[in-house]
């Protein structure tokens, strides 16, 4: 098995009842690379998976995979496997009629379909439960028997439709790493669809971060997490603080902000100007409790201390306005007297000013609540 | 007196209204009298089910039985056989393609489609019987047991699909889906997939299109032409200025007793499957 690159070339899709699910769009994703699309329920990501796979058609645009023009090419005929969020497998089939199933479409001989199916079914660790109904299995191992399935057909894309969604959050985080390295071991392209922001960030090379059909920046991890370019991207990948408010001017590569809480400094990647209307945006770690000299200052009080094992969480206000602020920090025993707190800070490095606009909504609260 | 009591009354009420013509029946088919009845007792007598295999000496002897003409009446129930083994799969065949068509080809035109597969099941027998009467006779082709089978379709064939349209609806897509991404054509895809989760709709489906096939009258009746069935014969004897023979009794009493036969080895063998352990 080997990957092969996928690259969108302006593709769009409009539903025939007139909804725009994905405007246009261009992406290059890498031959043997674990590629994540993350996004809030209703973006598109789904299309876009639907759409490499061929069970939708692109309205504009095309679709290679491997430099080969994917129009007209039915689903049966593509290079890929799509790993469904219900795992779609076949209820009156065995685990093993299950992972022989593509071979067997490609009429492959019984004895061969079914010595893979062994071989891949001891790749997942199911070598001795083939004989099983998929009902029989538990939630983790039907998800590798739909691993093993897609696998099966030798694909050079393999596509993943938030298939962890329904598996509880130990099980979860340990097909994280299972999936990751079957990855690597097989060098198979990987399109990874979530909404799970911490499912992206653990696996992923590289990962888009996609909103009403469009997607907003593609980066490695880092990058996207660091420096992200839109006020909906900095909100959606991990935790954030955002303070909204008017730049008062520009200097080297710096942007200040007049905001309800005071004025600040934040990095200005995107070179804005006085006039501006902006979000800074800090992370919670980058929040410290002893602001230096050249640093932004907020005023705030304490509300609520949330320990969370090898860091804790202090919930915060803002004096100004109310605001809530997160600020994370290394647990070394010495925030016990966090109570007392009555201003945070925070370096002009680790802020950043992005323009105004949307912001994620409540998606990571859902999250909290699976 | 109590709600719950006057409920059981009506309960028994119910049940003998509609039980007492029954044992009616079968009583009066062991009565040695013709035309039937139960309130004048003329002796035991198992002829009228005789009649079916009895000597041709012993059925021209008896003065009732010699009236009838047997020959014709087994010739009507070998008819009634071939229109149930025609019309059964062709029923099938149509209603599962208008079944599929309906649940997985996603078209605006479908509510109207849906109406208009379903309309035969709505329309009078009678109209579809004359209709293909009018119509195939119109082309040349005389009224018989080919217009029978036709007319008999149309309709039946909407009972089949709606019985395999509820299964094909509980199936998701995306098995189907799943089956087409790991490289199965959509022929491949149905028979390995869809089919065989079709499998108890498709059975139920026969059984309810045979039984409906097997009694229809009206339909039936106004498309045959010159020839018969066993329900159109049966209407054919009971129409007898004397009042109809008590074969008719032992006909009726045999098919109750098959139906209740095959109704507790059907719950017999629900409850064993049921019973089986990982099933």
């Amino acid at each position: 098995m080997h990957g092969q690159d996928v690259r969108l070339d302006g593709v769009s899709i409009t539903y025939p009842n007139g909804f725009t699910a994905v405007h246009p769009t261009d992406l290059t994703i890498e031959a043997g690379e674990f590629f994540s699309i993350l996004g809030p329920s209703g973006c598109g990501k789904t299309t876009i998976l639907r759409a490499v796979s061929g069970f939708v058609d692109p309205s504009a645009g095309r679709i290679l995979i491997g430099g080969q023009d994917m129009a007209g090419i039915s689903p049966e005929r593509r290079p890929t496997a799509l790993i469904f969020q219900n795992l779609a497998l076949f209820p009156l089939m065995s685990v093993r009629e299950n992972v022989a199933f593509g071979l067997e479409a490609r009429g492959k001989p019984k004895r061969e379909r079914l010595a893979r199916a062994q071989e891949l079914l001891d790749l997942v660790a199911l070598g001795d439960q083939g004989d099983k109904k998929p009902t029989e299995l538990s939630g983790g191992q039907r998800q590798r028997v739909a691993i093993a399935r897609a696998l099966a057909v030798e694909p050079a894309v393999l596509l993943l439709d938030e298939p962890l969604s329904a598996l509880d959050l130990k099980l979860r985080q340990h097909m994280r790493a299972e999936l990751r390295a079957i990855q690597q071991k097989t060098g198979v392209t990987f399109i990874y669809i979530t909404h799970d922001q911490g499912e992206a960030l653990t696996m992923s090379d590289r990962i888009a971060v996609m909103n009403n059909g469009r997607i907003e920046q593609v980066g490695t991890c880092d990058a996207v997490y660091s420096s992200p370019v839109s006020a909906f991207a900095a909100s959606f990948v991990g935790e954030v603080n955002a303070i909204a408010g008017r730049a008062t001017g520009a200097e080297g590569g710096y942007l200040r902000v007049d905001t309800a809480l005071g004025p600040l400094v934040a990095r200005n990647p995107n070179g804005l100007a006085a006039g501006a209307m902006v979000y800074v945006f800090v992370r919670p770690e980058a929040v410290t409790l002893h602001p230096g000299a050249d640093d932004n200052r907020l005023a705030v009080h304490f509300e609520r201390r949330d320990l969370e094992g090898a860091f804790v969480t202090l919930h915060l206000r803002a004096e100004a306005n109310g605001q809530a602020i997160a600020a994370q920090l290394p647990n070394t025993g010495a925030s016990g007297d966090a109570a007392a707190i009555r201003a945070v800070g925070f370096s002009r490095d680790a802020a950043i000013a992005l323009p105004e606009g949307a912001l994620a909504k409540t998606g990571k609260e859902d999250m909290a609540a699976q | 007196m109590s709600s719950n009591r006057i409920l059981t009354l009506y309960t028994w009420a119910f049940l003998a209204f509609m039980f007492t013509p029954l044992l009616l029946m079968i009583v009066a088919s062991f009565n040695d009298i013709s035309p039937p009845s139960v309130t004048h007792w003329n002796g035991f007598t198992t002829k009228w089910y005789r009649f079916f295999w009895m000597p041709e000496a012993e059925l021209r002897a008896d003065p009732v039985l010699r009236a009838l003409d047997r020959t014709r009446l087994f010739g009507c129930m070998a008819n009634t056989g071939t229109i149930m083994a025609v019309v059964v799969p062709l029923s099938l065949l149509l209603g599962l393609s208008g079944a599929v068509m309906l649940t997985r080809w996603q078209s605006r035109a479908n509510g109207l489609l849906w109406w208009l597969l379903l309309s035969p099941m709505l329309a009078p027998g009678v109209v579809l019987g004359l209709s293909a009467l009018v119509f195939w006779g119109r082309l040349g082709v005389g009224a018989g047991l080919f217009t029978i089978v036709i007319a008999q379709t149309t309709f039946i064939a909407s009972y089949a699909m709606l019985i395999l349209m509820a299964r094909l609806q509980r199936q998701p897509v995306e098995l189907e889906e799943a089956a087409r991404d790991l490289g199965a054509t959509p022929f491949h895809t149905f028979r390995r997939i869809t089919l065989p989760f079709l499998m108890p709709a498709l059975i139920s489906a026969a059984v309810i299109a045979g039984l409906a096939s097997f009694e229809n009258y009206n339909t039936t009746m106004f498309a045959k032409g010159g020839a018969c069935n066993f329900a159109t014969e049966i209407g054919a004897m009971s129409r007898n200025p004397n009042g109809h023979p008590p074969v008719i009794n032992a006909i009726g009493t045999i098919i109750i007793v098959t139906t209740v036969v095959a109704a507790l080895a059907h719950a017999w063998a629900r409850r064993r499957e049921s019973d089986t352990p990982g099933a």
